[in-house]
């Protein structure tokens, strides 16, 4: 079953000097339960990409399909998780959970039920009536996906979600990813430089060329995950993969700095 | 980070005698004002003694006279804030949100601006005559410019994230204006509010001075055309009293109502 569909999507930004390219032909697969990461140099229009796809910008051309059905803004069957977070500040961490089981028109009950079952999956028991400014890092980037999550979206579209996180913290906060994935097989989009990052969590890793972005190159990752961090890490397949994916991002970040 | 301190005697103390520290400049001014004219170095007859002004302003209250004026004046430059708020942050939201109103609004407001709105007092006595709604209307037209410039650049201001994940959520439209635009504005528009609050008794005096028959405005001028000047500045201290608590008051409702911000914890401390 085919989840999200995308063909020849172009998009130009308008700017004083006049057009600037930021995608050129992009074509885009992704099936029900995958999860897929873009990986590219920065400024490449990955970004660009998931917020076409989050329906928050308008493509200039091309097919863009969620569900069999054509994107024409935002909608709940997409669930986005920001760079930084983008938590509401003014709510607390139960008011940022409620916030879309609110929107989506569930019953109080229930929402009252999944905001409490999510504050405990997150570990922020006691923590939920704090504020944004009152939480690390990696707290509100859990608030962040059980925001998400609440509301059980499709999809789920991931914009750099571990950037602004130490890399320690980064480290828990995507085993926790893997293991919420797992448990609900949603299909996944995520956009991230960290090539570690996408292909120790993806089923497939796709790479974006520099500036006008295409996708210049596709991974299927087949390692097996069933082991924790160390075995998967230290597995000669997932370095193996690992190390072609980098050499295919660094070669498009070569060609960005000869540009 | 979480910045909890904890309530210890001691420290309560210290916060006290601290703001008794605040009010030590003002004390000072007093001091010399009344030596000045003790020390003869001013005529008494054009500046009255502090004592005196302190026995005015006790014949006053006792009277009755201050209370019933002070009240009256009040409610015109509250009511006339309230009014001037309300359709400020109301214009200010349409101008961030709507081209159109952005249109109709933005040049009106960029020429009225600077305009005095005292000068206009004239003009309102001719329509309304003398006595509350002259009042009124000239605050409200003062209070309503810093509201809805605050309240636009606020909106402006909110990051484009914020309303993108609102949408992403299932946010319709004319909710993203509560949900999102309203909340995120709040220091801004509260700024504006607070500038508005000095307009607001600056516009109730005037307005008072020229065109009322009660009001702590109008007693200030009777006294003062009466030379009664101890009287005058009685009158005049009782309102710097009551513009100093209303805007402590409106301080407090605005770190309540912003206690989730980042950035208030440092600003609006004393200033």
């Amino acid at each position: 079953m085919i989840s999200i569909c995308v063909k020849n999507l172009n998009k130009c930004y308008r700017v004083r000097e006049g057009n600037l390219p930021a995608l050129s032909a992009v074509d885009l697969e992704v099936a029900e339960g995958e999860f897929v990461s873009i990986v590219g140099p920065s400024g490449c229009g990955k970004s660009t990409l998931l917020y076409i796809l989050g329906g928050f910008i308008r493509a200039d051309s091309g097919v863009i399909e969620v569900g069999g059905k054509a994107v024409t803004g935002p909608g709940t069957d997409r669930g986005v998780v920001f760079q930084e977070y983008a938590l509401f500040p003014w709510l607390t961490v139960t008011q940022n959970i409620r916030y879309g089981l609110e929107m989506t028109g569930v019953a109080r009950r229930e929402r009252e039920e999944t905001v409490r079952r999510l504050v405990r999956t997150i570990g922020l028991e006691g923590f939920e009536h704090r504020f944004p400014r009152e939480l690390s890092g990696g707290m509100k980037q859990r608030v962040a996906i059980a925001r998400t999550l609440a509301y059980d979206p499709n999809i789920l579209l991931l914009d750099e979600p571990f950037g602004a996180l130490d890399a320690q913290t980064r480290e828990t906060m995507q085993d926790e990813l893997l293991r919420l994935w797992q448990a609900t097989r949603k299909t996944v989009v995520m956009v991230t430089h960290d090539v570690n990052e996408a292909v120790y969590l993806s089923d497939r890793v796709l790479v974006m060329s520099q500036r006008p972005g295409r996708i210049v190159a596709e991974f299927t990752i087949a390692i097996d995950r069933s082991g924790n961090r160390e075995t998967t890490m230290l597995n000669a397949d997932f370095n193996a993969v690992r190390n072609e994916v980098w050499l295919a991002v660094r070669r498009q970040v070569a060609a960005t700095i000869a540009a | 980070m979480s910045t909890t301190v904890a309530a210890l005697p001691g420290g309560t103390q210290r916060r006290w005698l601290g703001a008794g520290w605040r009010f030590l400049p003002v004390v000072i001014v007093l001091l010399i004002w009344q030596l000045t004219v003790d020390l003869d170095l001013v005529d008494r007859a054009f500046l009255p003694p502090v004592d005196a002004v302190a026995a005015a302003l006790w014949e006053m209250t006792r009277n009755g006279e201050l209370a019933l004026n002070l009240a009256i004046s009040v409610y015109r430059a509250f009511a006339g804030l309230a009014i001037g708020s309300i359709l400020g942050i109301a214009i200010g939201l349409a101008m961030a949100t709507s081209q159109q109103a952005d249109r109709f609004f933005g040049p009106l407001v960029a020429t009225t601006y600077s305009l005095p709105k005292s000068s206009l007092i004239p003009l309102f006595i001719l329509w309304f005559g003398i006595g509350d709604v002259t009042d009124i209307v000239s605050v409200v037209l003062a209070c309503l410019l810093p509201v809805i410039v605050s309240t636009y650049h606020g909106v402006k201001a909110v990051p484009a994230l914020l309303v993108w994940s609102a949408r992403a959520m299932g946010t319709p439209h004319h909710l993203v204006l509560w949900r999102v635009l309203l909340p995120g504005a709040l220091l801004s528009i509260f700024t504006g509010i607070r500038i508005a609050l000095g307009f607001c008794f600056v516009l109730t005096i005037s307005a008072e001075m020229i065109a009322a028959k009660t009001g702590v405005g109008k007693l200030i001028f009777l006294y003062g055309e009466n030379g009664a000047y101890a009287y005058m500045f009685g009158g005049i201290l009782a309102l710097v009293v009551i513009a100093y608590l209303a805007d402590r008051l409106l301080l407090a409702v605005m770190h309540y109502a912003l206690r989730w911000h980042e950035s208030l914890h440092t600003h609006h401390r004393t200033a």
